[in-house]
């Protein structure tokens, strides 16, 4: 089965069992609207910024953060659903990655304002979009339910007509708790990264296993192998 | 370097530095973790290079300190306001200008003839490896000169992108060899600046307090002060050169950045090394009732010729590097094989449509993951799959990136704005920028090829083909700024005479990338320095004749 076909099914799944726990659901897929999208103008983080010169080894962020424990919780939820726990690693949430997005948006930088724009409108999205389907915020609702609302915003080729907006806010999200989660110590484990090391010897270059993985895939592209070792 | 090499020869030394004092050994975040610091040490406007890049209190925009630019042209200025100045956190990607890029218009008509040859600066190549530490391996190349026997250091293993890339150049008859990164592999001992070899860890662009990347605040710095000759002055602002009633230069005035005072100081011998248009502002800013354009400046050349390199990159998602098998892929914080021009004869044969060279500094790796994470656009969904998704597409990505020579034109060129000034009330610079057809057409083919490269691998290149005019980046965007001040053979086209002396005034010497006439596609740190060492050795020798 291929991935694309695999991650199909398994959202097909999902929005199944989501709706057979979910009366509201079908009520809502077949005459609701999305939600709208409230635009409401944000007010600016009130900085400052660290300098020009700050002082590497501290590495304090002195700006406020802003976000209330609502939006907290509801970051919570969603850093656990986008990144769950499993065999290699724990779930966004329980790494605090409702921290980091705030610590993100709350920053007084263009990027990270541009970013609030959308992350602070985003986070109220959700809640109402799972009103709209479940009489519940997003919090509130459950796994399940919370399922059916990321399943209409997080696949590239599904986004429902009416959620482009919702789902542009979804990538930048799963963009940034990508970031928060695979910089922390838990996400570089699970990934595999091994540098950071000082070493007292020369550069030891690749394994025997890395340069076979590499001369079995030059053999396969009718490229020269390289001698192992 | 040029007050290392004053010092060497016993030249009594004052370094005037407009930016703070800074001690790598202390300052820099070596072994750091990007989750230590704020935004995951990601780039900003207060660090356009991240959190723990070693720049201090500089950047593209300097507080109270600005540069402007003429309506609809775009140049970027970096600039770097501490002790070692840019040499904190360059590239160090050290390539040897070869005989052919001191005589571009010899062979192709355009912009101007260095008055030196390859020949001339070999020795000081030499001489400037084995001081600041090179590591690499010589490549016999066409104009890609070979480093004397025993002068280069151990060069260190690929990585298993760089084989990749590798292979499928070689199958497409492009070499790619063993880079040359001014990162030590083995410890040079020096008893004021020993310098460690590298231990394959942290970035670095961090500054480096083992002293295996090389910037001066870790060498030539405390070499020279060990001679007892040098003395260093910090928060300097030169703001102009003054002359005596003959016209010779007779010290500078600079600006005190704590207390707002200025002060002068007398020398029998001023030798700029600001930076290219850093020093030429100062000239600028010297101008008297006999040079009212500008000190030095009879030829009318200070502020012409600015010239960077050019640049794009391209990037690739390779799945035959999906799922690869783990290993620590740090090693130096460069890549280990480069990819040098290969085109020399076909352009000498007029088979391509561009008249100068370029080279690719290639990418891929399982790098720390940083604040630009990504799945290079693989990212979809959510839950279980993101993960999977991850762990595949991880050290599955190269880039190229594309550096060439630009020809100098007319329209690139700094001056002073008439109507601004900075916080210590100087004049400051108004630059002007454009890229020609030629280099639209060298980033074309570079795009070309790259793209080639990647699909010969079974690549999908992530990077959207766009038209080379929007490929291109912004002029000054690569740091390599130079061409302000040129050195030539005749004082009616040039600013200084091979020696970096300007024709002027023959106690005021240029030693910064001001003085060339052209800037091949080699990253320019190296030739700057071996240029400093040569005309500071000339200048000492000057001195002692007492001709000065």
């Amino acid at each position: 089965m291929t991935e694309i076909s695999r991650r199909v099914t398994l959202a097909w799944i999902a929005a199944a069992s989501a709706g057979a726990f979910a009366p509201g659901l079908s009520q809502a897929a077949e005459n609701g609207l999305p939600a709208p999208w409230a635009n409401a103008a944000m007010p600016p983080s009130p900085g400052p910024g660290y300098g020009h010169d700050p002082d590497l080894n501290k590495a304090d962020v002195p700006w406020p953060l802003t976000l209330n424990p609502h939006q907290r919780a509801t970051l919570r939820a969603a850093a656990d659903l986008m990144l769950p726990a499993d065999a290699h690693s724990p779930s966004g949430g329980s790494l605090a990655l409702d921290a980091f997005v705030d610590e993100w948006i709350s920053a007084p930088y263009p990027l990270q304002q541009q970013d609030r724009a959308l992350i602070m409108p985003g986070l109220a999205w959700l809640d109402e979009e799972s009103s709209r389907r479940f009489s519940q915020d997003f919090v509130s609702a459950g796994e399940a339910r919370r399922r059916t609302v990321f399943d209409a915003i997080a696949f590239r080729d599904r986004v429902a007509p009416g959620y482009e907006q919702p789902a542009h806010f979804f990538m930048r999200l799963r963009s940034l708790m990508l970031t928060g989660f695979y910089t922390l110590p838990a996400g570089m484990a699970d990934i595999g990264y091994l540098g950071n090391v000082p070493l007292a010897t020369d550069y030891p270059g690749p394994t025997p296993e890395a340069m076979a993985h590499l001369n079995a895939n030059l053999v396969k592209l009718g490229l020269k192998p390289f001698s192992p070792g | 370097m040029a007050a290392y090499a004053l010092t060497r020869s016993g030249i009594k030394t004052l370094l005037l530095e407009a930016g703070r004092d800074y001690d790598p050994v202390s300052e820099s975040a070596m072994l750091k973790w990007n989750h230590q610091a704020p935004l995951r040490a990601g780039t900003t406007p207060d660090k356009a290079f991240g959190y723990y890049d070693a720049t201090a209190g500089g950047g593209w925009e300097v507080p109270g300190e600005p540069y402007t630019t003429a309506p609809g042209t775009t140049f970027r200025w970096w600039r770097s306001r501490m002790l070692g100045g840019r040499t904190n956190h360059w590239g160090r990607h050290v390539p040897r200008f070869g005989p052919y890029d001191f005589k571009g218009k010899s062979r192709d008509g355009f912009g101007a003839d260095w008055p030196i040859s390859y020949e001339d600066l070999a020795p000081y190549y030499d001489r400037t490896e084995k001081l600041i530490g090179v590591s690499g391996a010589n490549s016999g190349l066409e104009n890609h000169p070979d480093s004397s026997p025993g002068v280069l250091q151990p060069p260190s293993k690929p990585r298993v992108p760089e084989l990749m890339i590798q292979a499928a150049a070689a199958d497409l008859g492009i070499p790619c060899v063993p880079s040359r990164y001014a990162i030590m592999t083995r410890a040079i001992d020096d008893p004021h600046a020993p310098r460690q070899a590298c231990f394959y860890a942290t970035p670095c662009g961090r500054g480096c307090a083992i002293g295996a990347a090389f910037q001066t605040t870790t060498s030539l710095l405390p070499m020279a002060m060990g001679t007892g000759k040098l003395r260093i002055t910090t928060n300097a602002m030169v703001s102009r050169v003054l002359t005596d009633a003959q016209g010779r230069a007779k010290g500078v005035e600079y600006i005190d950045r704590k207390t707002n005072t200025t002060h002068f100081v007398a020398a029998r011998v001023v030798v700029l090394a600001a930076s290219a248009c850093e020093s030429a502002r100062i000239l600028f800013n010297s101008h008297t009732a006999q040079s009212p354009h500008g000190l030095a400046n009879s030829s009318g050349q200070i502020g012409r010729s600015l010239m960077d390199s050019t640049g794009t990159d391209i990037m690739g998602h390779i799945p035959a590097l999906e799922g690869r098998p783990r290993y620590n892929e740090d090693g130096k914080d460069n890549a280990h094989l480069y990819i040098p021009f290969w085109l020399y004869k076909e352009q000498a044969a007029g088979k391509l449509d561009f008249p100068r060279a370029y080279h690719y500094e290639i990418g891929g790796r399982f790098e720390m993951p940083g604040a630009r994470f990504g799945l290079g656009g693989a990212e979809d969904g959510y839950g279980p799959s993101l993960k999977e998704d991850a762990r595949r597409y991880y050290g599955a990505q190269v880039s190229f990136s594309v550096r060439g020579e630009m020809v100098p034109n007319a329209d690139s060129y700094c001056e002073i704005d008439p109507g601004t000034k900075d916080k210590y009330g100087l004049p400051v610079l108004r630059f002007h920028w454009k890229w020609s057809d030629h280099e639209h057409r060298q980033i074309a083919h570079g795009i070309k090829t790259a793209r080639q490269i990647i699909e010969r691998m079974g690549g999908r290149v992530l990077t959207p083909d766009i038209p080379p005019e929007q490929a291109i980046q912004s002029g000054g965007e690569i740091i390599h700024e130079v061409g302000t001040t040129r050195m030539g053979a005749s004082a009616a086209d040039s600013v200084t005479d091979g020696y970096g002396k300007t024709w002027d005034i023959a106690n005021l010497i240029i030693a910064d990338g001001g003085v060339f006439p052209s800037n091949a596609h080699k990253n320019p740190t190296l030739t700057i320095m071996a240029l400093s060492w040569r005309s500071m050795d000339h200048l000492a020798t000057r001195m002692r004749k007492g001709e000065i």
